[in-house]
């Protein structure tokens, strides 16, 4: 009971109960989204990206996610970390080129080991800014935000569909497993070839089944009188009550001009300035004085 | 008597298929009855409804014969927001009938459909989803709730758009005895309230029985025995032939009838049942 109160569950994760940003249209969301998650791109230098996850922690705080939520990325920051250094170390590229660095009994390379740097610290803050977004909005948001873009009806409906439709595929799967290992499959037992086997013949029930979902659905869909142009044949128009619940206020027009100006300025001063290039970075320069002084 | 179903001499074949699903069927239902429709399996009885619901020939190819009218006017000829207004359908497997993401957004894809005004639709929400017990589920993903809980969802989407005619198809066929319950409580205030024309499939006899106008035998892609249920459930073994199992009192009071030992309406719940026998022991006293 208490876990309803506090959250709401969503496909991909979670959403509190209640946070600041449902004050905000989602379409000012998906702005905030645009320029967490694809600013960095731009951006090379570290501190900037560091900062923005900074921003983007403090947002999901402010967003009140729960931070054990936000904890279940941390194993795939690890691996995301351990592959992109480990890439750097194994295959420096041409060493005579580079800067050695020798360090607890190795030896680095300082290029392809600050690069590696460069690239995590930009992943890591366009994860965030998913992150954020996927805990703070359900995919009745995304479909508001959608159709608030001009997106055709259809379009986003198949997008929620399909969404659905995975779900549902997972659920499938999920008992066919389970009534084989009812019968007494042991999947552990089993060698990888085996395995393999098994996997092909899980594809004859689930076709069978995907097949059999595909009929109920477009049933389903003429019950309900769903109609592919979007429109009620007899002149009417299909009225979107989902959008009607969302007003768009001054403040989302701000947020959202100006979340998105802001992308368009980061992006045009990497391009034409280079302010956010790595070689700029205070970080950088403390570093290589220090490989230097060695 | 205004009519809310017609259909005469429908035939249907799917592709592919032997044998004819439906073979000349006619069928006829007054507005505001209740109808169960039983029937072993296979017989034809979703191919049936399919066809009220005008989902044959709309959205399945087939090969079909005759002609379904709903209020007068041929279903082939009527397009699906018309049809969603006039027939709601709930489908047996509560799974196969969700195509959104939240309880809340399964219930208003059809309003929007159908054009209802988004300041009506809210109201609508909230009368069905009370109707169908499910007000505090509105948040919640369709594949996160039980499957009556799924069952009940189907049913309020469909009510909430005020259809004439209400079909559901083995709606207690795949949810737990408590969920069954509450269904045909659902169907009791349909008919008691609203007096909507409402056609059930159903095996669970013994629980729409007592709702019900009129029943509709289908075997073998024909109608092969209709009437009111007092008199309807009067050949006890010939229905359980079929599959079809009348309520327990109703069994005991057909027999007795055959052996004329009744002669009274066939009881239909176990409090007629108790009522016709406490009748039939204190006029057996006199005559001794
Ligand atoms: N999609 C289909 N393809 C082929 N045959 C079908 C299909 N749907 C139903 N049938 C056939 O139509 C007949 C009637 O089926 P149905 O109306 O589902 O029976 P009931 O609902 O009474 O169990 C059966 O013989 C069945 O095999
Ligand atoms: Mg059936």
């Amino acid at each position: 009971m208490g876990e309803a109160q506090i959250a709401k569950k969503t496909l991909l994760g979670m959403v509190p109960a209640d946070s600041p940003f449902y004050r905000f249209h989602p379409v000012g969301r998906m702005a905030l989204l645009i320029f967490l998650s694809v600013t960095p791109l731009f951006i090379d230098m570290p501190e900037v990206n560091l900062g923005l996850i900074l921003v983007t922690l403090g947002l999901l705080w402010w967003g009140r996610v729960r931070m054990q939520q936000v904890r279940r990325y941390l194993p795939l920051l690890v691996t995301v970390a351990i592959f992109m250094f480990g890439v750097a170390f194994l295959a420096p590229g041409n060493r005579t080129a580079l800067t050695p660095i020798r360090s607890v009994g190795a030896t680095f390379y300082f290029e392809p080991m600050w690069w590696a740097f460069v690239s995590y610290c930009r992943l890591i803050a366009m994860l965030f800014g998913a992150i954020l977004y996927f805990s703070t909005n359900r995919e009745r948001d995304t479909l508001v935000a959608l159709r608030s873009l001009g997106v055709p009806f259809a379009v986003s409906y198949v997008a929620a569909l399909s969404l659905r439709s995975a779900g549902m595929f997972m659920e499938d799967f999920k008992t066919i497993r389970e009534a084989q290992q009812a019968r007494g499959l042991d999947l552990e037992s089993l060698s990888v070839v085996e395995k393999a086997k098994l996997y092909t013949m899980y594809t004859v029930p689930l076709f069978a089944v995907a097949l059999r979902r595909a009929d109920e659905i477009s049933n389903a869909l003429f019950a309900k009188g769903y109609t592919l142009s979007g429109r009620p044949a007899g002149g009417g128009r299909r009225t979107d009550y989902l959008r009607a619940q969302y007003p768009v206020r001054a403040r989302d027009w701000a947020v959202s001009v100006g979340l998105v100006g802001a992308f368009a300025l980061v992006a045009a001063l990497s391009k034409t300035t280079g302010v956010f290039s790595d070689h700029l970075s205070p970080l950088r320069a403390v570093v290589v004085g220090m490989v230097a002084a060695r | 008597m205004r009519l809310a179903v017609e259909v005469e001499r429908f035939s249907w074949r799917c592709p592919f298929a032997q044998r004819d699903a439906l073979r000349e069927v006619s069928l006829a239902i007054p507005a505001g009855e209740f109808t169960l429709v039983v029937g072993p399996n296979e017989a034809g009885k979703t191919t049936l409804m399919l066809a009220i619901k005008g989902i044959i020939p709309h959205s399945l190819a087939g090969r079909h014969d005759g002609t379904v009218r709903v209020f007068g006017e041929p279903v082939a000829q009527k397009n699906a927001a018309v049809l969603a207004r006039q027939v709601g359908y709930v489908f047996g497997d509560p799974d196969a009938q969700f195509t959104a993401l939240t309880v809340e957004e399964e219930i208003l894809f059809g309003l929007e459909n159908v054009g209802v005004p988004t300041s009506e639709i809210g109201a609508r929400i909230r009368r069905a989803s009370e109707l169908t017990m499910i007000s505090d589920l509105l948040d919640k993903p369709p594949y996160d709730i039980s499957g009556g809980e799924k069952q009940r969802v189907a049913i309020a989407s469909v009510l909430a758009m005020d259809p004439e005619i209400l079909i559901l198809d083995e709606p207690t066929s795949m949810i737990d005895p408590l969920g069954k319950d509450l269904i045909v409580d659902i169907c009791g205030s349909l008919k008691r309230d609203r007096r909507m024309t409402v056609i059930v499939v159903e095996h669970n006899v013994e629980a729409f029985a007592p709702l019900a106008d009129r029943v509709v035998l289908v075997r073998d892609g024909r109608i092969e025995r209709e009437g009111a249920p007092r008199t309807f459930f009067d050949d006890v073994e010939s229905l359980i032939d079929c599959g079809v199992y009348p309520p327990q009192v109703t069994q005991v009071f057909a027999r007795l009838q055959r052996r004329g030992l009744y002669a009274g309406p066939l009881p239909l719940t176990d409090e007629e049942g108790v009522a016709a026998g406490t009748r039939l022991l204190q006029g057996a006293g006199r005559w001794r």
